[in-house]
């Protein structure tokens, strides 16, 4: 296995959870060329484990809520690459923790388990990485320039480059034939926190201004109008459980779907490039106050 | 801008440990929702006090006026540690009285007539000063040639929950 | 170190979740669990006076954030509590699709409803963390 962490288990001495955090960062250490940081001795003498924290990923291991693992990291300055709480792993496997601090059987197995499969999705990533890089997948900018306009106190950004958009507040960002899409700022003040986000079917055919799914909020109920022809190829998955990157961040993470475009020469007459939308925007803006 | 697109905001305590606390922040909602909601934007003070990029831009730019429920003056010391001056700064035990204000902190669920009426009472307070502080910053403007006036748009709550 | 557990809520002034996030945690401290927890004014903590250090430094917390930027969590924490449970008020708020609770000066009765639903969650919570010690 090529893979390996620097782990920084919590040292919870007085309860279970700690006592398996530790089971799980001795089997991480055993099975891979992980290394270990004591929490105690990092502590007081951070000297001896500062190398391995640059050198390798790391991975907090905390036992329970408190997070003792984690603050220690914060406190450090260290960049946490994955961290898990063994109480809120026990309760995903539906594993009731007891009071014991002898770790049984059961105890054991649920450590091994975690650390296998924490050294697994390692193992993924790294065989998917592969892939991609074969297939060539789209790549996106992490982060992009934006132009502002503010209102009161609420500000509007929008991306200067490489997105175009449409008059319902839908931008697309096309990549060879492949288009990213999502809604703009306008969209996400409007709708304030947004709870909900049904996707469309992934495999579905949707024509330009055809709709891409349904945002809804505590407000309002917002149907996304498709700005390009095209086949849905994926949905971010991601807003299933957190529909708050779509305020968050609306063109980075808070992205809606993606779609193989069909007809783009076509669409783009009925496109607004950034100038075009800014325009647009503050009108909006202005004559409706969000 | 135009001076009728002014607005001053308000940063309210909504202090949970005494009844001060509950007085202000239901005055400050009343400016919002009746009394000055074409010009008033309520500043979330938990949100200012993490960070809030809007919520401290705003009360850089535009007058702020704080309400705090007690002499600890927690809103007032976040808006000047994070924005700058207030414009003014109420605070509500000097309106109805320190041993009232500290009295514990109320659910609305239980508000009575009594305590309706120093929610008037501070309102009252209030709308002084922002009417005050909006005559100050028009003569600003006035005073830069920013006299155009032009339609305004209705205030609003600073997270975005919107007009009433 | 008291013998509480402090109830923070952020109490946002702009949308109804940051009501009903104080009204929870008033139903808490107030009638629920009077003697195993309190609340701190989360405005107050981050003053830094002494006082206020000596109130949350080293003090078990839970928080309730109306919305997810999740101030009082933020502030509890950087203030020095060990925020042990981070709820947050608009996950109730997924669980009947459209629940309209009110706004941030008054709420529905489907507002009362879920606050009342909330506090039973964290009075829970705060009994579990009173037992551990």
């Amino acid at each position: 296995m090529s893979k390996s962490f620097a782990v920084l288990p919590c040292n919870g001495l007085d309860k279970g959870a700690g006592c398996i955090a530790r089971e799980i960062a001795l089997h991480l250490i055993e099975k891979s060329e992980s290394e270990m940081i004591c929490p105690v001795l990092y502590r007081i003498a951070d000297a001896r484990y500062n190398k391995i924290a640059q050198e390798k990923p790391l991975l907090v291991i905390d036992g329970c809520q408190t997070r003792c693992a984690s603050k220690l990291a914060s406190e450090k300055g260290l960049k946490v690459t994955a961290k898990i709480t063994v109480t809120e792993e026990a309760k995903s496997r539906g594993f009731e923790l007891g009071d014991a601090l002898r770790l049984g059987e059961n105890e054991l197995k649920l450590a091994e388990r975690i650390a296998d499969e924490l050294l697994l999705e390692k193992k993924a990533e790294k065989s998917l990485g592969s892939e991609t890089a074969a297939e060539g997948e789209t790549v996106y900018p992490e982060t992009y320039d934006y132009e502002v306009y503010k209102k009161d106190k609420f500000i509007f950004r929008v991306p200067k480059e490489g997105f175009l958009f449409n008059e319902n507040d839908s931008w697309v960002y096309i990549v060879g034939n492949i288009a990213r899409i999502g809604v703009t700022d306008y969209v996400q003040q409007s709708l304030s926190d947004i709870m909900f986000f049904t996707p469309p079917v992934v495999g579905n055919e949707v024509e330009q201004f055809g709709e891409l799914g349904e945002i809804e909020s505590g407000k309002a109920v917002f149907e996304v109008v498709s700005p390009v022809t095209g086949r849905i190829t994926a949905v971010n998955e991601e807003l299933a459980v957190t529909p708050e990157l779509i305020n968050m961040n609306p063109y980075e993470k808070g992205w809606i779907v993606e779609m193989e475009l069909t007809d783009l020469e076509s669409d783009k007459e009925l496109l607004l490039e950034f100038e075009g939308y800014f325009t647009i925007l503050k009108r909006k803006v202005d004559e409706f106050h969000v | 801008m135009s001076i009728n697109m002014l607005k001053i905001g308000i940063v309210s305590c909504s202090g949970e440990d005494c009844l001060g606390g509950t007085i202000s922040r239901l005055a400050t909602r009343k400016m919002l929702d009746e009394v000055r909601s074409d010009a008033t934007v309520t500043i979330c003070l938990p949100l200012f006090l993490a960070g809030g990029v809007e919520e401290r831009g705003f009360a850089e730019q535009f007058p702020t006026i704080s309400v705090d429920g007690c002499s600890k003056a927690c809103a007032k010391r976040a808006t000047e540690k994070y924005s700058g001056q207030v414009s003014a700064a109420i605070d509500v035990s000097d309106l109805i009285g320190t041993e009232v204000a500290e009295a514990g902190a109320l659910s609305i669920r239980n508000l009575t007539d009594e305590h309706k009426a120093m929610v008037d009472k501070v309102v009252s307070e209030i709308t002084a000063k922002f009417d005050e502080a909006l005559k100050v910053a028009q003569r600003d403007q006035v005073a830069k040639g920013f006299a155009m006036v032009g339609s305004g748009s209705s205030g609003g709550c600073g997270c975005g929950c919107g007009p009433k | 170190m008291s013998d509480t557990i402090k109830v923070i809520p952020c109490s946002g002034m702009g949308k109804v979740y940051g009501l009903v996030a104080r009204e929870s945690a008033l139903k808490v401290i107030q009638e629920l669990c009077p003697q195993q927890s309190s609340t701190v004014c989360l405005a107050y903590i981050v003053t830094g006076d002494q006082e206020a250090k000596e109130l949350i430094e080293g003090e078990k917390c839970i928080t309730l954030d109306g919305c997810p930027k999740m101030c009082a969590a933020k502030n509890a924490e950087l203030a020095g509590g060990i925020v042990t449970e981070k709820v947050r008020v608009i996950d109730s708020f997924r669980k009947p699709k459209g629940a309209q609770a009110g706004t941030a000066t008054e709420l529905t009765d489907e507002g009362w409803l879920i606050v009342d639903e909330i506090a039973g969650e964290i009075a829970e919570k705060v009994k579990l963390l009173s037992r551990e010690g």
